[in-house]
């Protein structure tokens, strides 16, 4: 199915779509909000982007003074390749310790490699911790946002799913007391937790710290109680200097929900006596990434999600949409690389507005890259049979001015003519489906300005 | 002879190369200047209570204890290194049973920051890493004259970041259900700034 084919599951419920698209929107307003307060954010900006494209130009360098600094704080670091590679690492470790019930915060990465289906067939009880994060384990769903992992949903959806999960009253729908009882059957898994996995926002090579953001305090609870911490973050985390945290802890909340800053911004670097730290640095088709010049600038992503707030098609749209971990725009620039045939629509699944970009913290041309994927995308032959040859058609067509000319008298007349059933029909002009052609005019501007012409 | 390597070291060493053929050519690394701004006590109050922390001043830092007792009900199961009275002991060691029956911490924050409300908390100020956020409610004990204006002025007053260490803003909070805001998601219930 194609990025389109998927949106219209979504759109069949108009009252939803609405009120997805304007409490998103009211996220940007929030976000613009913060931004506007913080005089020096456009300085922020440019610096936090600086940073990560010096990180990038260096990163095999920070990859191992990182990886040096850890082993010193007595952190073990591990590497995976790929998704396999890492849930093998951390099923491993597991294993090394009998641990059979883990509980994990917010990790984007760890979603990306589907480490919870993995673990849970090898019998290991994996608990997400963050709210959004449980509703949508509870559900059997993927995150359908970076930061608001379960936007699509509406609190009917989270009373109906507690209610059978969670045995809260039928028709229960009341956030607050939701929330409580999310609270209650947690607390019982973070109490019992053997193991906590934390996903990574940030990690310093100078200090060999990893830096985890949560406003819920899921993070700090199940690693601090547990015996043993697993970070898992991808390669792409890495940031130089310990300095570098005040630039990307100003940017990364306001962008994302328009805060000042997380509740909690913890800095782990050695583990207590007694406990065990690791961390698990996961390539996954990030060095390949790297080597595209054209959408390396992808992998400086600090994942606060303002594209996808601000994006008139992802807020129109939902994430499932985008069938792939990371969804909206920075997804459908980050997702070709990892399968171009699989995920080639979703370039095209942007009006290349551009405000993607206008918001990104870490200013990646985000509408620019969509548009060179496609043209990578039509030179490899991925792109839909009817638009490949309607562009060739259309190419033809625009090459040769005597028959566009002789096209468009063709058109002014059909319109006036042909039954409107004809014209519309969706089949072979699905633009017209929601929308009506113009009334055609009698004449085109050439043929106006050569009557001109002959006027004087 | 067979070089034998474990499946691990060769990842790494596979992940190094290949980042080190596809990286850019070296990119300069900008220096971070030290913004400044409005590092009132008015401000950094302000911006807590706008993410749902409280702010208590306190006159005489002797009468802490009072202010305490005033603020929350007096058989609260009270773990804290600066009140004598705290019933609680809690070190490193203390068991997660122990640690969950805690109803308040009264911990010493080293620094605020005005811009976003935070506070520093390294590890030695703790007791246990997990206390500020097992416990039902938290009060860090801040001094006026330690509000820093910015988070660039903030990473510039830590030398070391320690073993472990968290700037936190305000109680535990989500809003996962329909972008509705609930204070108390698994932290603290409450987070109360005590400033003398």
């Amino acid at each position: 199915m194609s990025h389109s084919q998927r949106s219209d599951i979504f759109l069949l419920d108009a009252e939803r779509t609405t009120w997805h698209d304007e409490t998103l929107w009211f996220v940007r307003q929030k976000r613009d909000k913060a931004v506007y307060a913080t005089p020096e954010f456009q300085e922020l900006r440019q610096l936090a982007s600086d940073i990560k494209d010096h990180t990038l130009s260096r990163l095999d360098f920070y990859l191992q003074q990182f990886e040096e600094n850890a082993h010193r704080n007595g952190v073990q670091v591990h590497w995976a390749a790929d998704a396999e590679e890492h849930n093998q690492i951390v099923l491993g470790l597991l294993q090394q310790h009998g641990a059979t019930r883990v509980v994990k915060s917010k990790s984007m990465l760890t979603e990306e490699c589907h480490l919870n289906p993995y673990l849970i067939k090898h019998g290991v009880e994996v608990i997400d911790t963050d709210l959004g994060e449980r509703i949508i384990q509870l559900r059997e769903e993927a995150p359908s946002h970076v930061v608001l992992p379960a936007i699509h949903l509406k609190k009917e959806d989270v009373g109906d799913t507690f209610h059978l999960h969670l045995g809260t009253t039928k028709g229960n729908n009341d956030p607050q007391q939701l929330t409580e009882t999310a609270r209650q059957h947690l607390r019982e898994k973070f109490l019992a937790g053997q193991v906590a996995i934390s996903g990574v926002n940030f990690a310093v090579a100078e200090t060999g710290s990893v830096v985890v953001c949560t406003n819920e305090g899921n993070a700090d609870l199940g690693v601090n109680l547990a015996k043993v911490h697993i970070a898992c973050m991808g390669l792409e985390k890495l940031i130089p200097r310990l300095s570098d945290l005040s630039v990307f802890t100003r940017i990364l909340t306001r962008s994302a929900t328009g805060q000042p800053v997380t509740t909690y911004t913890s800095h782990f670097t050695k583990p207590v006596k007694g406990k065990e730290m690791h961390i698990v640095i996961v390539d996954n088709g990030r060095a390949q990434q790297l080597g595209r010049p054209d959408f390396r600038a992808s992998l400086k992503c600090i994942r606060c999600g303002a594209c996808m707030n601000t994006c008139p098609v992802y807020r129109r749209s939902g994430g499932h949409s985008y069938d792939f971990t990371i969804p909206g725009p920075i997804g459908a620039i980050l997702s070709p690389n990892i399968d171009m045939r699989k995920h080639a629509s979703l370039p095209f699944a942007s009006t290349l507005c551009g405000s993607c970009t206008d918001v990104c913290p870490v200013k990646i041309d985000i509408h620019t890259q969509l548009y060179k994927w496609r043209q990578v995308l039509g030179q490899a032959g991925e792109i839909p049979t009817s638009k490949k040859w309607s562009m060739r058609l259309l190419s033809r067509v625009l090459a040769k001015p005597g028959v566009y000319s002789l096209g468009g008298r063709v058109a002014r007349q059909g319109l006036r003519l042909l039954p409107h059933g004809l014209t519309h029909a969706g089949g072979y002009n699905p633009w017209a489906i929601a929308r009506e052609l113009p009334e055609p005019p009698k004449q085109s501007f050439r043929e106006w300005y050569a009557q001109q012409e002959a006027k004087v | 002879m067979h070089l034998i390597t474990s499946p691990l070291t060769s990842s790494r060493e596979k992940i190094l190369a290949a980042v080190r053929a596809n990286q850019p050519a070296e990119l300069p690394l900008p220096t971070v200047p030290l913004f400044a701004g409005d590092d009132s006590a008015e401000k950094f109050t302000a911006i807590l209570q706008g993410i749902g922390g409280q702010v208590v001043e306190v006159m005489d830092a002797a009468r802490l204890a009072e202010v305490i007792h005033g603020l929350y009900p007096t058989d609260y199961r009270i773990a804290s290194p600066l009140l004598p009275e705290a019933v609680v002991p809690v070190d490193a060691q203390t068991s997660i049973e122990v640690l969950a029956g805690v109803e308040l911490a009264v911990l010493q924050g080293e620094f605020g920051v005005a811009e976003n409300g935070a506070i520093w908390v390294p590890e030695a100020n703790t007791l246990h890493r997990a206390l500020p956020v097992v416990t039902r409610h938290l009060a860090l004990v801040l001094e006026r004259r330690n509000i820093v204006a910015t988070m660039h002025q903030a990473y510039a007053r830590l030398s070391s970041v320690g073993s472990y260490g968290t700037f936190l803003a305000g109680p535990s909070k989500t809003a996962d259900i329909e972008q509705s805001l609930v204070i108390g998601a698994h932290g603290a219930r409450s987070m109360t700034v005590l400033l003398v």
